[in-house]
């Protein structure tokens, strides 16, 4: 048959030899790798070659970069490698690397995916010394709001207890820093869901992505509000009593003419930024933040506080909590609102 | 305790897309999330603008995403949204060079996104988008954001020319242009107009006024950028219209049917009505009369001083630096508005003279320039040396067959547009090349003598004038024209026209019994009716219109441009054409009598009345029935010149032209130039129809499919055919003659 003489002589083919002649290349076989390759660079598995064993300095370093890779176990790690590097530092010593240095890598990491990384990012901050954070206050702050807004609920809860750990580290920073006060307000006024402008009889919607009734998470907001209020509206210790009497008698004033004790002193006065607008502005002063928060978000935060009082329990507590916190550090404004009157 | 019931909405976190779609649906629902999403987005755009240059990847939700997000729903709530753009729009300006390319591109597609919704406008889009245009380094991101500024302002011409908004952009473009002459910042002008000219979106005066500028400017890419424009862009123009009328053409018949076949839902239904819609709009648009277009060259204010700048700038210009190709661009432009506007540039010619040896660079180029920059009012005594130095460098025996080919070509075209260039000696010394051995070199001195033939055969000996020419020289007939002289107006085969008429008219009245050639009172009036009624196009005005002339007419005392003449002279009409045709006897002393029967000829159907379609449809059918003589070799060429337009651009190709008659191809060549005409792959009807279902998806019939079954798998079925019974075959039978009766197994029935 026609295909069997055709599949023979198929057959066959793969037998022959071919043929090798004087003055001819040799036929390549069929199996033949080609190794003319090129490369621009060689990449070496192992990645340092250097045979004895880096500093301290220079593996935290490694690490800090290391923050930014994609895997979130090695981010973790390292996040844990910084943290034992911190608090195994001997007191007296300089940090293997500064406070400046690892807060600006770090702090991109509240508003991280994964909750293990972000777990240990907060026991990092609270490894960190505490006098070097306030300058650092108001580039936290910014990313805690970032948080707080945050479409998931694991990073605004967790958001909550960075701001938490901020406010006892640096809470006069955060409250005066620009857009600390009004915006946060803004946002806590968010978050609880407790709107300034009614926008009419209907009962509010339930949120999109929040675990609406999760009372344990509104309890914490409540503290959390009640703990950025009491650092912003109340004098939690009165300032040293200056020495008017002529201690040191030819100087008068001294602690005007003194250098200050904080950075970027006149800061309020926003000489380079962009201009501000009124939510962006610093309220250094308690009588500002007072009027502010009298005016933007009194009236809103006292009727919500009404509705969970009434609930009791645990959120009943923390909002009776919250109304103490109010009451008193809005105390003396009023009184100032009717003397002027 | 029960389980708490977990709502649907509940379950959904982190997903901006989702809650984009619900806030479409619902935006008050919803507020609370989107101020939410506003905050995060402030607060994030804040910490990003404190480092521009770091990636957005932190985090579940990139500032992409939601720059995305609230783009799509910032329609939904304008009073939160208000400051949004302006802070895309600062974010992009400030930061475009060390932004994220992604983020980069993002900003950009919502900006656009924005416009789109009309949350924006478009001259804010556009001043936006254009100064990055012009000054980013980054390629990806030119080529991006060209794009968007082009189909914007498509989109926003789409229904109706916006005249307010082309014109701010061209001012911009201007004045881009203009300010600053010696950067490439141009270029983008130069393109964004050439492309916007192209899709007949601008197709006025100013357009061509930047890309005027551009071609002035001081930067060689802008410059090149904009005389191509002049040279190549009409044609670039009509050929963009005659493919936008081809594609994506929609097979309606084909809907229908799938319409008819498919599960019917409110969105197919919604496709098949806006499918109805884009075909009907395409079927009015072609039955619309095409949209008068001026070309650029046309378009130009003060062509005059515009081709003396080109020139002198770009051209004459020692210290000009632009390279010999961009030169010759430009010198072909100013060629062409010299040739096109009859237009007066002395230095020109002048220049020429330096460039015009076989051994310049591209000479053939500057050759065509030369032909394309002549017109009837160069003054000859200018172009004589160019010719003189022509055939002295071009056309000689020593010189090679291309060459003086080339040459004497070069030298036919010029001396087509200006005869009285030519002398007389040098003439016939050219002419003599005709006898060459090389055939480009007999071709081109052909050409020259057969021109010459017509324009000036007192010039050619007398053996070489030919039979006409010389009958036509004796009789008068045939004039050398002087310089300056123009055509006396008139439309080519009028008298034959009025002839026809004059008989149609003798035919009816005789028809009607009535001498074929009385006076001619109310009949006109008649006449001119029935023509109107013959006017193809309907048009109520236009014979209103004519009602109202053929009354002046009639009435006419004050006219007496036509009717003055018949009464006069009582010739018969039907003469007259043979009158005009003896008329032209211009010897210098006639003049004066010849003048008044002159105007009369052209004044007869010209003056009085206005040619409806249907008459010059008649013109052309007369003028095809006598020109028997337009039949001939020579008056075929003839026509060939005379339908080559004015307009058109005489290339380097149009010169070397008979230099290639001569010269022998390769067997390749051959071989190509036979296959060239003829289709390749050349399939039976049954494959093209075979390939034809497959890329459709369809199967193949039942016999192809049972052709191609193994042999092995039927062997089965044809034994047992062989075992039946008699009672069994005819079992099959019957049941094969019923199925085909039927139909088919399914049948046609039931």
């Amino acid at each position: 048959m026609g295909s069997s003489s055709k599949r023979k002589k198929e057959k066959k083919k793969d037998f022959q030899k071919p043929k090798l002649r004087v003055g001819k290349a040799k036929p390549t076989a069929a199996n033949a790798t080609n190794t003319s390759f090129k490369a621009k660079s060689i990449a070496l598995k192992q990645q340092s070659l250097s045979a004895n064993a880096p500093t301290i300095e220079a593996q935290c370093a490694h690490h800090l970069a290391l923050l930014t890779h994609k895997s979130d176990s090695q981010r973790r790690e390292s996040l844990a490698y910084l943290t034992t590097a911190i608090t195994s530092n001997p007191p007296g010593l300089p940090l293997p690397q500064p406070v400046s240095v690892v807060l600006p890598t770090v702090q991109r990491l509240i508003l991280d995916g994964s909750n293990a990384v972000r777990q240990q990012l907060l026991k990092l901050l609270q490894s960190l010394p505490k006098d070097g954070i306030a300058s650092y206050s108001d580039q936290l702050l910014l990313h805690t709001r970032a948080g707080l807004t945050h479409l998931a609920t694991d990073i605004r809860v967790f958001a909550l207890d960075v701001l938490e750990w901020l406010l006892g580290v640096a809470g006069d920073e955060v409250v005066s820093c620009a857009g600390g006060w009004a915006k946060m307000l803004k946002c806590f006024l968010s978050l609880l869901g407790w709107q300034n402008e009614t926008s009419g009889t209907w009962s509010a919607p339930k949120s999109f992505g929040k675990s609406g009734g999760d009372a344990k998470v509104q309890v914490k907001q409540m503290t959390a509000l009640a703990s950025f209020l009491k650092a912003g509206l109340c004098t939690s210790q009165t300032p040293a009593q200056v020495n008017t009497s002529g201690g040191d008698f030819p100087l008068w004033h001294t602690e005007h003419h003194l250098l200050p004790g904080r950075s970027n002193v006149y800061a309020h006065l926003n000489l380079f930024g962009a201009a501000r607008d009124e939510e962006a502005e610093m309220y250094e002063d308690r009588e500002d933040r007072q009027r502010v928060f009298h005016t933007r978000a009194e009236t809103a935060i006292v009727a919500g506080l009404e509705q969970s009082v009434k609930g009791g329990g645990e959120l009943g507590r923390a909002s009776a909590q919250l109304r103490k916190v109010i009451k008193e550090g809005m105390a003396d404004y009023h009184g100032e609102d009717t003397a002027i009157q | 305790m029960a389980k708490r019931k977990v709502g649907a909405l509940e379950k959904v976190e982190a997903d901006l897309p989702n809650l984009r779609n619900r806030i479409k649906r619902d935006p008050p629902s919803y507020r609370d999330d989107f101020l939410a999403q506003f905050l995060q987005w402030e607060s994030l755009r804040e910490l990003f603008l404190q480092n521009p240059s770091t990636g957005d990847d932190a985090g579940l939700v990139s500032l992409r995403d939601l720059i995305e997000f609230i783009s799509h729903t910032a329609d939904c709530y304008p009073s939160v949204t208000a400051k949004f753009p302006g802070d895309l729009q600062h974010i992009l300006q400030a930061h475009h060079e060390d932004l994220d390319p992604e983020l980069r591109e993002k900003i950009v597609g919502s900006l656009v996104l924005l416009r789109n919704k009309d949350v924006i406008d478009s001259p804010t889009l556009l001043n936006t988008l254009f100064p990055i245009l012009v000054s980013t380094p980054s390629k990806a991101l030119r080529t991006l954001l060209f794009t968007k500024i082009l189909s914007d302002l498509r989109s926003s011409n789409a229904k109706s020319t916006n005249h307010k908004l082309n014109s701010t952009i061209q001012t911009v473009l201007y004045n881009l242009v203009t300010s600053e002459r010696d950067s490439s910042k141009g270029l983008w002008a130069v393109k964004l107009t050439r492309e916007l000219w192209k899709k007949q979106i601008w197709t006025n005066a100013k357009a061509v006024e930047i890309m005027k500028e551009a071609s002035l400017a001081e930067n060689e890419k802008v410059i090149v950028g904009g005389v191509r424009f002049f040279l190549g862009s009409d044609q670039e123009r009509e050929e963009a219209a005659d493919d936008s009328s081809d594609d994506n053409a929609i097979d309606m018949s084909k809907l229908k049917h799938q319409a008819g076949i498919n599960k019917k839902t409110k969105k197919k239904d919604r496709q098949l009505r806006q499918a109805t819609a884009t075909v009907k709009r395409k079927e009015r648009k072609k039955g619309a009369p095409l949209p008068l277009n001026f070309s650029a060259l046309h378009l130009l204010h003060d062509p005059q001083g515009y081709a003396e700048t080109l020139f002198s700038k770009h051209v004459q210009n020692s210290k000009s630096k632009i390279s010999l190709a961009s030169k010759l661009l430009v010198l072909n432009l100013v060629s062409r508005l010299v040739g096109l506007h009859k237009l007066t540039v002395i230095s020109l010619y002048t220049y020429f003279l330096k460039y015009l040896n076989p051994r310049q660079a591209s000479v053939t180029s500057f050759l065509a320039c030369l032909a394309q920059a002549t017109h009837n009012l160069v003054p000859p005594d200018v172009l004589e040396p160019l010719i003189v130095k022509i055939s002295n460098e071009f056309v000689s025996e020593a010189s090679a067959s291309e060459v003086a080919a080339a040459g004497l070509n070069a030298i036919r075209e010029i001396c087509a547009r200006q005869p009285l260039a030519m002398n007389d000696t040098l003439l016939q010394d050219l002419v003599m090349y005709r006898k060459s051995k090389d055939k480009g070199v007999m071709m081109a001195a052909r050409g020259l003598l057969s021109l010459y033939r017509e324009v000036g055969a007192d010039l050619l000996k007398k053996r070489d004038r030919g039979k006409n020419a010389a009958m036509g020289l004796r009789s008068g007939e045939q004039t050398e024209r002087r310089y300056g002289e123009e055509d006396v107006g008139g439309v080519q085969g009028i008298e034959l026209l009025e002839k026809w008429k004059e008989e149609e008219r003798a035919k009816k009245r005789e028809a009607l019994g009535l001498p074929p050639d009385a006076d001619l009172g109310d009949e006109d009036e008649e006449d001119d009716a029935d023509n109107w009624k013959n006017w193809e196009v309907e048009s109520d005005e236009d014979s209103d219109s004519s009602g109202g002339w053929i009354d002046v007419e009639a009435d006419g005392d004050a006219i007496n441009i036509s009717d003055s003449d018949d009464d006069d002279e009582t010739n018969p009409p039907s003469k007259k054409p043979k009158l005009a045709s003896a008329t032209p006897t211009p010897a210098p002393t006639s003049q004066s009598q010849s003048v008044d029967p002159e105007a009369q000829r052209i004044s007869k159907l010209l003056t009085s009345t206005i040619l409806t379609p249907a008459d010059l449809k008649q013109l052309k059918a007369l003028q095809e029935a006598s020109s028997i003589t337009a039949t001939l070799p020579s008056h075929r060429r003839a026509q060939l010149l005379a339908a080559r337009h004015a307009d058109e651009p005489i290339t380097a190709d149009s010169i070397e032209a008979p230099a290639k008659l001569g010269h022998k191809s390769t067997r390749e060549e051959k071989i190509a130039m036979a296959k060239a005409d003829r289709e390749t792959g050349h399939q039976s009807t049954t494959a093209m129809r075979k390939e034809k279902k497959a890329s459709e998806g369809k199967s193949t019939t039942n016999k192809e499919k049972a052709r191609a079954k193994n042999f092995l798998m039927t062997l089965g079925k044809a034994k047992g055919k062989q075992k039946r019974s008699l009672s069994e075959v005819r079992k099959t039978m019957r049941g094969h003659v019923e199925r085909s009766k039927r139909g088919g197994k399914r049948g046609n029935r039931g």
